[in-house]
């Protein structure tokens, strides 16, 4: 659990940067925002559309660029998606806890004291063991459209021909109350036949809950490690990426694969 | 009689064994049994493996090694009922102010004085079934059947680090502030969970809890 919600992104930019793939960079939400660099860097962003400037002159995704010491990398504002990720030559050197360098809110771990960045913060780089210039990942450069696809979860039989061809033919709306822990998703509610009353069990990102009556919640990378409300469908792990990627209001719909 | 674990696939990177449908603590034993088995044999690219109260779930890097070949490599762990290895023997005591927001409530809706439910509370010996939740956070059971009171229908948004609480027959310790929809009905200064620590989670599946009422 935990780490980027835009995973393929995240590695695609440490590749470009020639960092090792599990180097931590800032996943960066909602506002804009200025980083300051107090030395040389070389830095790439990705995953959501974003207006950045350095210096004042425009950037563009996916390109590596080396930053002297003194400059301000300014977020103007995310234009689509929800994540932008902005990664640096060396990674952002934190701790590794529990063998990873991710940050988790809910228990305080990783990162800057297992909290939010917030302005002031100082933020230590590692050091860059590569030079630039290797292959130019395309994987985000173009995000696929169409449907999601799913794989169907531990309890796919408590829901019957009518639900699934329900679940299967709407159009979910991602909901305003989304976050790293989970999507809820509106649009549609689904129901369960026959017994749902199930010990909690392990669950994992991607997996599609459907609690009593209610409208589904695609658990995200920090959310809980059981559950124990029905899984119908878990979302494919090459379309985690794009579906972390849905800001609230924006539509999508579910196909099963296998 | 045993029944033969099933198994489902939990996406693309996991796969769920089920051994029972209903809660019990032989089962219970039999799971993390059967999980410790699986760890010790090491696979590569099996990333996680995660017991819970029936199942287990096994994560794994499915762009190394697939489901099938995971399904034949466990399966003889999976299937035979060797207690592999004897449950912790560990015995934990969390010292308790009960003074939760809920222990009226609790008090209400089960019948009996703040003071039954406290005694009942604390006069247990609990097992830990599982953990999970957020890092730290084991269920414990089984709770005082007179106690037992459904989950409340609005989870709290924010419940406080080292609240004690019930919910249908369990009780626990939330390690951090998070939502929450059990009733609470104490506190604990412990800290439950602790990466400076090791093993970082203060109750481990299979140890044994006590609560022990404190004024403090």
């Amino acid at each position: 659990m935990s780490g980027l919600a835009d995973r393929d992104s995240g590695l695609a930019l440490n590749a470009l940067l020639g960092n090792d793939p599990n180097a931590a960079m800032i996943e960066w939400a909602v506002a804009g925002g200025v980083l300051r660099f107090e030395r040389d860097a070389s830095v790439a962003f990705g995953g959501a559309d974003a207006i950045c400037a350095l210096n004042r002159a425009p950037l563009q995704a996916r390109v590596v660029y080396h930053v002297p010491w003194g400059s301000e990398l300014q977020i103007e504002r995310i234009v689509r998606g929800r994540f932008l990720l902005i990664a640096i030559a060396g990674g952002i050197d934190v701790p590794i806890i529990l063998g990873s360098r991710s940050t988790l809110l809910s228990a305080r771990i990783g990162g800057a004291e297992g909290r939010r960045l917030r302005t002031g913060d100082s933020i230590a780089t590692g050091i860059a063991v590569s030079r630039v210039g290797g292959d130019v990942p395309l994987a985000t450069a173009a995000r696929n459209s169409g449907p999601v696809h799913v794989t169907s979860g531990p309890q796919a039989d408590l829901f019957d021909d009518l639900g699934w061809s329900e679940f299967l033919g709407a159009e979910f709306i991602v909901s305003i109350a989304s976050d790293r822990v989970g999507y809820r998703l509106d649009g549609l509610t689904l129901s369960h036949t026959g017994d749902t009353a199930f010990p909690s069990e392990p669950t994992c990102i991607g997996a599609i809950q459907v609690p009593n009556g209610g409208s589904p919640i695609v658990i995200m990378n920090d959310g809980p490690t059981v559950g124990g409300y029905p899984k119908i469908a878990v979302i494919c792990k090459s379309e985690m990426s794009r579906f972390a990627q849905l800001a609230p209001g924006e539509k999508l719909r579910f196909e099963l694969t296998r | 009689m045993q029944h033969t674990p099933s198994i489902a696939r939990l996406g693309d990177d996991a796969l769920l064994i089920r051994f029972a449908n209903t809660i019990s603590w032989e089962v219970g034993t039999r799971v993390r049994a059967a999980a410790a088995g699986i760890r010790a044999m090491e696979i590569e690219s099996v990333t996680d493996v995660v017991p819970a109260y029936t199942t287990i779930a096994v994560y794994f890097d499915s762009a190394r090694i697939t489901l099938d070949s995971i399904v034949d490599t466990i399966a003889s762990v999976v299937n035979t009922n060797a207690s592999v290895v004897a449950d912790s023997s560990a015995i934990v005591e969390i010292p308790v102010r009960y003074d939760g927001p809920d222990l009226d409530d609790v008090a209400e809706r089960t019948g009996l004085t703040v003071r039954d439910v406290i005694a009942r509370h604390s006069s247990r010996t609990y097992r830990a079934y599982m953990s999970g939740f957020v890092p730290g956070f084991a269920y414990l059971g089984d709770l005082d059947p007179l106690l037992i009171v459904a989950r409340r229908s609005v989870p709290r948004l924010r419940v406080p680090a080292g609240s004690v609480a019930i919910a249908a027959a369990q009780t626990a310790v939330y390690p951090f502030e998070t939502p929450g929809g059990w009733h609470l009905i104490g506190s604990t200064t412990l800290r439950m969970f602790d990466v400076a620590r090791n093993p970082p989670a203060l109750i481990r599946a299979g140890d044994t809890v006590r609560f022990i009422p404190t004024d403090a």
